[in-house]
């Protein structure tokens, strides 16, 4: 242990005391630029890390920096990765992180993982070197098999939470659940909504029922309705349940089977899955509905009339629904739903040309006017108008997260045909807290002036077919003080309006552009220029010297990071650092 | 484009700014080479990169006058000075008024756009088993193995970068599944035949090997071990 020196008033030991109070990383971060004790003293005690780019840093500095840590949380691809916009092969491999904290951090208790590829020998390495790992969150991850699952499963006696979200995960065998040994019941929270295969359905009753202290329990589309009672029944305490399958032959005693195990469920706040749910078997979740606090609707199928349940979740405060909901649904939503904060709304028929269902801009006004506790939206329909935008903004001036996506890109106003950029400007100038933003719909530059102007506090913004020209880059780059995170697709910003503001990459964690006008020239220029910042060109058409300089670049990725360029690139993907300008030209 | 450096009055960030937000405070990253080394003027004097093309800048509006507003902007380091608005045709090369020079990554998905609308992946597969289930159901009494739940495994196509994924519980035989797979990725047959358009099944089986799939495979020894499927073209 390193000798440690304090020159402030109280002993080392109270100001670490004290510190551990601290817990957000922001305040832990200006802790430690107040002076060099107490810089020496926060990193000794720093057990929880989030890294939100795992090439922003080597998992070396991160050891050395802070020797004692035993929560960490990794984030590896773009955001666009989950709309395919990166190519397979692109990297974010967690190996060499959990190599290397194998080592640095053998009290490691908890990973948390998004967007990386995890690979079964990696979660072989977790599983036999962490002495006491309790939690494993793998959001949005792949690479891995059942098998790895089989080997955190068998190793780790102490785990709370296997959570697999929405990973991609190989479904060798179901029997992996069987590896989990009669000793363990430590176990929090399980989600294996991701999993296509069926589960050994033995192995998980048994599981489930040594499993005193589980709290949340999603099941996946393969655990058939017929044997939820029976898991409901051994778990009375569930807070969060994820369902199967929720269809069988119509059958009443599988309904009132169902409904009583559900009204022994007392505490059950958030409920999710409902695959492939037949309608006549709703009820039996009605003596839940009251309780609920989140309900996840997204994978249900079920038509307008059969989604009056909604309504009868007085309580509810985050709602996931598909568009089947439409304007009346809402409505109603609107009228009873008086806590709601989070409604996203998804689209059952994203790729056809022709709406299926009656959903307008009209759902959205009457929930901002219904739901005065709503600040996070996500909403995909056809129309909109600049007027409904108005209204929606004036109304929820509390709101964070706005995420509108109007399915036709480059959409006008239906009523005035006209661009949305008035809508959209009342929402960043009404919403000052607004945190996160996604544009869809016809925009021009003007659009993004009202952004750069008003949105002060906005930190990541999602830009799909929009602008027209570089100006519109510029006041996003130029106004935008808290931006962290920007994300563009097919628009025409090129190389002026991110060469002009070069520096603001910097302060940045990342930028994403593709199918834009940046050239290959600029991309070089930034590179060699800003020794800081990774510019990494994306591009599966060859190699960049078979077109000229002036060319547009297919995809752009800029992050900084202090670790340097990666060392994981794949042949498509070239760093524009000054070695490889120098070969490029 | 090309471009020409100028020398203006504007100071490289020092390092406590740029720094901001970052978790780490310490272990900055050290450039490979000391900048100034390469470019005396960077460091002393700051730059600005103008496009050599500007014969009709002094004819154009400002930033400011453009936009009848003055702002205090926060200054970021510039590579290039912000200047003329909005793009100049003449260093432009690529034409920005049709939708389709942004076509760069325009593979057909669906019928539309790569990634968009913006829509997860396992919510479009579950979209998708969706309707085979209910069709599955539709066409009732077909003996499948229609008891709940699904065996997805990934299909890639050569010459295609989207991996697709097909539910092999929704099929019963290989022609059923050749059916799926033309529709899915718009071929023209599968198998067999001469057709240079034609292509060929594969599949990886249990113990990492990739076969050829066809008739002379027993339908149920394919599924208890295949692990991925692959297009290739016949020719190859």
């Amino acid at each position: 242990m390193l000798k440690r020196m304090s020159y402030s008033s109280f002993p080392e030991d109270v100001l670490e005391h004290v510190f551990s109070f601290v817990q957000s990383d922001k305040d832990r971060n200006a802790i430690s630029l107040v002076c060099k004790s107490w810089f020496e003293i926060e990193r000794w005690c720093r057990r929880r890390i989030f890294v939100g780019n795992c090439y922003a840093v080597s998992p070396r500095m991160v050891i050395r920096r802070f020797p004692d840590v035993r929560s960490v949380e990794l984030k590896g691809k773009p955001h666009f990765a989950d709309f395919n916009l990166v190519p397979e092969g692109w990297g974010g491999h967690v190996y060499p992180w959990i190599y290397a904290m194998a080592t640095g951090y053998p009290c490691l208790e908890e990973i948390r993982l998004k967007r990386m590829v995890v690979t079964d020998e990696t979660l072989e390495l977790i599983a036999k070197s962490f002495k006491n790992f309790k939690v494993l969150v793998l959001s949005s991850c792949e690479g891995f098999s059942t098998q790895g699952l089989a080997a955190i499963a068998a190793n780790c006696r102490n785990l709370r939470e296997l959570d697999l979200r929405e990973s991609e995960v190989e479904d060798l065998s179901g029997n992996w659940l069987s590896h989990f040994p009669d000793t363990c019941t430590s176990l929090v929270a399980l989600n294996i909504a991701c999993l296509g295969s069926e589960v050994s359905f033995s192995a998980l009753e048994r599981l489930v029922g040594r499993s005193p202290n589980l709290r949340t329990l999603r099941l996946n589309r393969a655990v058939p309705l017929d044997k939820l009672a029976n898991l409901l029944r051994r778990a009375p305490q569930l807070v969060e349940l994820g369902t199967g399958a929720y269809s069988s032959d119509l059958r009443p005693e599988v309904l009132s089977n169902l409904a009583g195990a559900f009204s022994g469920c007392k505490e059950l706040k958030g409920m999710s899955g409902f695959w492939d749910v037949v309608p006549a078997y709703l009820p039996a979740i009605y003596p839940v509905c009251s309780g609920l606090t989140s309900l996840n609707l997204s994978y249900a199928s079920i038509q307008s009339p059969d989604l009056k349940l909604v309504s009868q979740c007085l309580n509810l405060q985050r709602l996931w629904v598909l568009d089947y909901i439409e304007d009346s649904g809402l409505e109603a939503l609107a009228a009873s739903c008086k806590d709601l904060q989070e409604l996203r709304v998804f689209p059952s028929e994203p790729f056809g040309v022709e709406p299926n269902v009656s959903l307008t801009e009209q759902g959205l006004v009457c929930v901002s006017e219904g739901c005065p506790k709503l600040e996070s939206v996500l909403y995909f329909c056809r129309r909109f108008s600049n007027d409904a935008l108005v209204t929606i903004a004036r109304n929820r001036p509390n709101m964070t997260r706005f995420r509108l996506c109007i399915i036709e890109p480059r959409t006008p106003d239906y009523l005035t045909h006209q661009p949305l950029d008035r809508g959209f400007g009342a929402i960043v100038e009404h919403c000052k807290d607004l945190r996160r933003l996604s544009l869809s719909g016809l925009l021009t530059d003007l659009v993004f002036e009202y952004i750069g102007t008003y949105a002060k506090k906005l930190e990541m913004l999602s830009v799909a077919f929009a602008g027209e020209s570089d100006l519109g880059l510029h006041h996003v780059l130029s106004g935008c003080e808290s931006l962290r995170k920007l994300e563009i697709r097919d628009c025409p910003f090129g190389d002026k309006a991110l060469l002009a503001n070069a520096a603001k990459l910097e302060t940045m964690r990342s930028l994403w552009m593709s199918s834009c006008l940046v050239s290959l020239e600029a991309c070089k220029l930034l590179g060699q220029k800003m020794p800081r910042l990774n510019v990494e060109v994306i591009d599966e058409r060859g190699p960049l010297d078979s077109r000229p300089e002036s060319f547009p670049v297919e995809k752009l990725y800029i992050y900084r990071s202090v670790a340097g360029p990666r060392f994981d690139m794949p042949g498509f993907v070239w760093n524009m650092d000054e070695d490889s300008a120098l070969r490029l030209s | 484009m090309t471009y020409m450096e100028l020398q203006l009055g504007l100071a490289l960030p020092n390092h406590a700014i740029s720094v901001k937000g970052f978790d780490l405070n310490t272990y900055l990253y050290e450039p490979k080479d000391n900048i100034t080394s390469n470019n005396p003027s960077w460091n002393t004097l700051g730059f600005v990169f103008l496009p050599t093309t500007t014969n009709n800048d002094a004819k154009k509006r400002s930033f400011d006058e453009a936009f009848h507003q003055v702002r205090s902007v926060p200054q970021t380091l510039p590579l290039l000075h912000w200047t003329n608005l909005p793009n100049d045709e003449d260093d432009d090369p690529k034409d920005l008024d049709s939708n389709s020079s942004f076509s760069t990554n325009k593979i057909s998905e669906e019928d539309g756009v790569v990634g968009w609308p913006p829509i997860k992946n396992l919510r479009k597969i579950h979209r998708q088993q969706h309707h085979e289930g209910r069709q599955a159901t539709a066409a009732k009494n077909n003996q499948t193995v229609e008891n709940g739940f699904s065996m997805l495994v990934k299909v890639k196509m050569e010459g295609v970068a989207i991996t697709r994924k097909i539910d092999l519980t929704l099929h019963d035989s290989f022609q059923s599944l050749n059916t799926t797979l033309t529709t899915m990725f718009g071929l023209f047959s599968i198998a067999g035949n001469q057709d240079s358009n034609s292509y060929k099944l594969t599949y990886l089986d249990k113990e990492g090997d990739w076969l050829i799939a066809d008739e002379d495979v027993p339908w149920r020894t394919f599924i208890r071990t295949v692990q991925r499927l692959k297009l290739l073209k016949s020719s190859d």
